[in-house]
């Protein structure tokens, strides 16, 4: 066991953040304001992804084939706390780095492949996410989207929901239900749909966490070729569980969090109110709580980078991630209430406006309790 | 970054989880009420297989010292391992042991002094140590599931020449794991619990408020576990404090739901539940408790600015 960075490790931290010093513009306060789905960042990933891109620091843990450059799961995990804690400036193509890419790598055809990988590692594609449904959200085994076969033709009709992206995405990685199919998991398909389709209409719906992140998306007989299919009809399930095995710690909140915290108590002890004993006691356990996520996501990447396969251990870290982003905002609302209103303060103000999404994004906190119970515990299911 | 153990690392903790299976390791009803279960002859066979100095080993160290007392803590019976596997080998490699640690009152009843051969003393300015002779200590009724004991006389304190900070910071890491491994003991019994008893007419672990809350509580032992060992590898003073505060900090509503699920059964001293549970509300104030350590994080961490 070992717990420290190597001096590789260590320079290659250097080196993003010496690379978003250079990069990020003077304004990317301003355009960051409304966070990694709105709009100007979306358009900002556009110019500031293939620059990564370019300095090999877009997808570098993919294979050389694919524009990557085989370098370890560790290495691409540095990569994205540093990113996250600077703002998340790759927007929505953090997805493509994380899950989207490498699962069209291991399932995708080779047209499928060529078709889109080429562009996610050039920094240019923007893709969304259409899982969720009106009546299919935690349960998402009951999505009712239909994709029905016409000869060599898929036809979409239904709804998805709380679709970040949806509105610049050029793609969506889309869930439905193929009419031949089976009820429940069995009955689900991928399809990769390009969002300038006619039948596709996209709604934003004013939200919580920025202006424009989040969508509500029709689809009405909506035609794909069948080569838009990944995978067979039915595997639907077992593709995304692979998927999303790695995106229940995609995010590195924790980096954030303890970021701001440490830009609290900077504040805090600058105004001379770091020498209350009640307010150290709350920034420690604060603090506590964000490295406690920190250990939780790591042996998860640890075990990611073995190549052992995830289990529960990723649903706990979430929910460790879960407390922790939660503490750092109940610090900041008992003790610098001030500075979470207008705009002095960009990085408590983007704290507090993400931190109410963290136990609901990529699925509810409590779906995660329920795993840990059945696979780490081993408790019997729940009776129906 | 490496979550998993070296080749020796995992031969050794096989090896203990072995020892750990033998019948001297084994839960017994006490016959005459006590809440304790001082293992006289565990603790020899520990002593003897000289696992308790693994952290004086190149190759093992104070990480593997720290995977030890957790293990060891989650047994239903009691051995003295935390001082003598991360405290003893550093700073008092002769004292004899079982080793009691006197944090910084003596006229406090101190955990293991009715058994201990020997004493340190965490002062302020100070580490000291002593052997305690027959009769040094006597031992105090407590409801702490712990030979509990106070000094008799004045012992004859020698200086120990060590930092007591970093004393103390090897202390927190050691308590931390010992935490984080009496709430893993319990929590293991109350889960084997909740999966056999039947109530409504269903395992009360099927039930969704039980699963939450115990979904919760593993999550937090684990989280104390691997602080408690990352804090272990460079013995960094506020990673220590953290291991520690954030384990106090979560331990009251871990011991909270583990008696709730257990019920009345966990009330008995025939059901093994409290002597976890009885350990856990004792370390929880170790050094000061779950605010002084976790305002000791706040005050060495080096903050930096978002």
């Amino acid at each position: 066991m070992d717990f420290d960075w190597t001096e590789e490790d260590r320079a290659y931290r250097a080196k993003i953040r010496a690379f978003l010093k250079r990069e990020l513009p003077s304004g990317w306060a301003e355009i960051s304001r409304h966070g990694p789905g709105s709009r100007a960042q979306t358009e900002f990933s556009l110019e500031f992804c293939p620059k990564l891109a370019e300095a090999g620091l877009l997808v570098p843990h993919w294979p050389a084939e694919w524009g990557g450059a085989d370098r370890p799961t560790w290495e691409h995990f540095i990569l994205g706390e540093e990113m996250w804690a600077a703002g998340e400036p790759r927007g929505a193509q953090y997805m493509n780095v994380n899950w989207i890419g490498p699962t069209l790598m291991r399932f995708g055809t080779d047209e499928q492949k060529r078709c889109h990988i080429p562009q996610m590692a050039e920094g240019k594609a923007i893709w969304c996410q259409g899982f969720s449904e009106p009546n299919a959200g935690s349960d998402l085994a009951s999505i009712s989207t239909k994709a029905e076969r016409d000869g060599d033709e898929y036809v979409i009709n239904g709804t998805k929901i709380w679709t970040s992206y949806a509105a610049t995405a050029q793609h969506c990685f889309l869930l439905a239900r193929t009419a031949s199919g089976a009820q429940g998991k069995a009955g689900i398909a991928i399809f990769l749909v390009p969002m300038s389709s006619p039948g596709i209409e996209v709604r934003s719906i004013p939200s919580l966490i920025g202006h424009g992140d989040i969508h509500e998306t029709f689809f009405t007989d909506v035609r794909v070729p069948v080569s838009a299919r990944l995978g067979e009809e039915g595997e639907a399930w077992s593709i995304i569980s692979y998927s999303l095995a790695n995106e229940r710690v995609g995010i590195p909140r924790y980096e954030l969090a303890g970021r701001v915290l440490g830009g609290m108590v900077t504040e805090l002890t600058a105004r001379g109110e770091f020498e209350d004993s009640a307010v150290q006691v709350r920034a420690g356990s604060a603090l506590a709580a964000c490295e406690a996520a920190r250990m939780l996501v790591y042996r998860v990447v640890d075990k990611r980078a073995r190549g052992e396969s995830i289990g529960a251990e990723a649903s706990m870290a979430r929910v460790a991630v879960v407390e922790a982003d939660h503490a750092v905002t109940d610090f900041g609302l008992d003790f610098l209430p001030d500075t979470l209103s207008g705009g002095d303060y960009p990085a408590h103000l983007a704290h507090h406006e993400r931190a109410i999404v963290t136990g609901i994004a990529a699925g509810a906190a409590e779906v995660q309790l329920g795993l840990i119970a059945r696979h780490w515990l081993d408790l019997p299911r729940e009776a129906s | 970054m490496r979550f998993h153990p070296n080749e020796d690392q995992a031969t050794f903790l096989s090896a203990l989880e072995q020892m750990m299976e033998g019948k001297n390791a084994a839960w017994r009803t006490s016959p005459v009420w006590n809440r304790f279960d001082w293992s006289s002859d565990f603790d020899g066979e520990l002593e003897q297989s000289e696992f308790l100095n693994c952290a004086a080993e190149e190759t093992l160290g104070p990480v593997t010292a720290t995977a030890m007392i957790y293990r060891l803590a989650s047994l239903p019976i009691a051995v003295e391992c935390a001082a003598s596997s991360l405290l003893r080998p550093q700073f008092a490699p002769s004292l004899p042991r079982p080793l009691a640690v006197v944090e910084s009152d003596a006229k406090h009843a101190i955990r293991f002094l009715p058994v201990a051969r020997s004493a340190l003393f965490i002062g302020r300015s100070q580490v000291r140590a002593c052997i305690l002779d027959e009769g040094g200590a006597t031992a105090v009724e407590s409801l702490f599931a712990y030979p509990m004991g106070v000094l008799t006389r004045k012992p004859d304190w020698q200086r120990v020449d060590a930092d007591p900070e970093m004393v103390r910071d090897r202390w927190r890491v050691a308590i931390a794991a010992e935490l984080a491994g009496a709430l893993k003991g319990g929590l293991d019994a109350v889960v084997a619990h909740v999966r056999e008893r039947h109530q409504f007419g269903r395992p009360l672990g099927s039930f969704q408020a039980i699963q939450h809350r115990l979904a919760v509580a593993a999550a937090k032992v684990e989280g104390g576990y691997w602080l408690a060992l990352k804090a272990a590898q460079n013995l960094d003073r506020a990673d220590a404090a953290t291991a520690l505060g954030y384990m106090q900090e979560a331990s009251t509503k871990v011991v909270y739901d583990l008696h709730q699920f257990m019920g009345a059964m966990g009330l008995t001293l025939e059901h093994p539940l409290h002597r976890w549970t009885y350990r856990a509300r004792l370390l929880r104030s170790s050094l000061g408790g779950a605010a002084e350590n976790l305002r000791a994080v706040a005050t060495k961490k080096r903050w930096r600015a978002a």
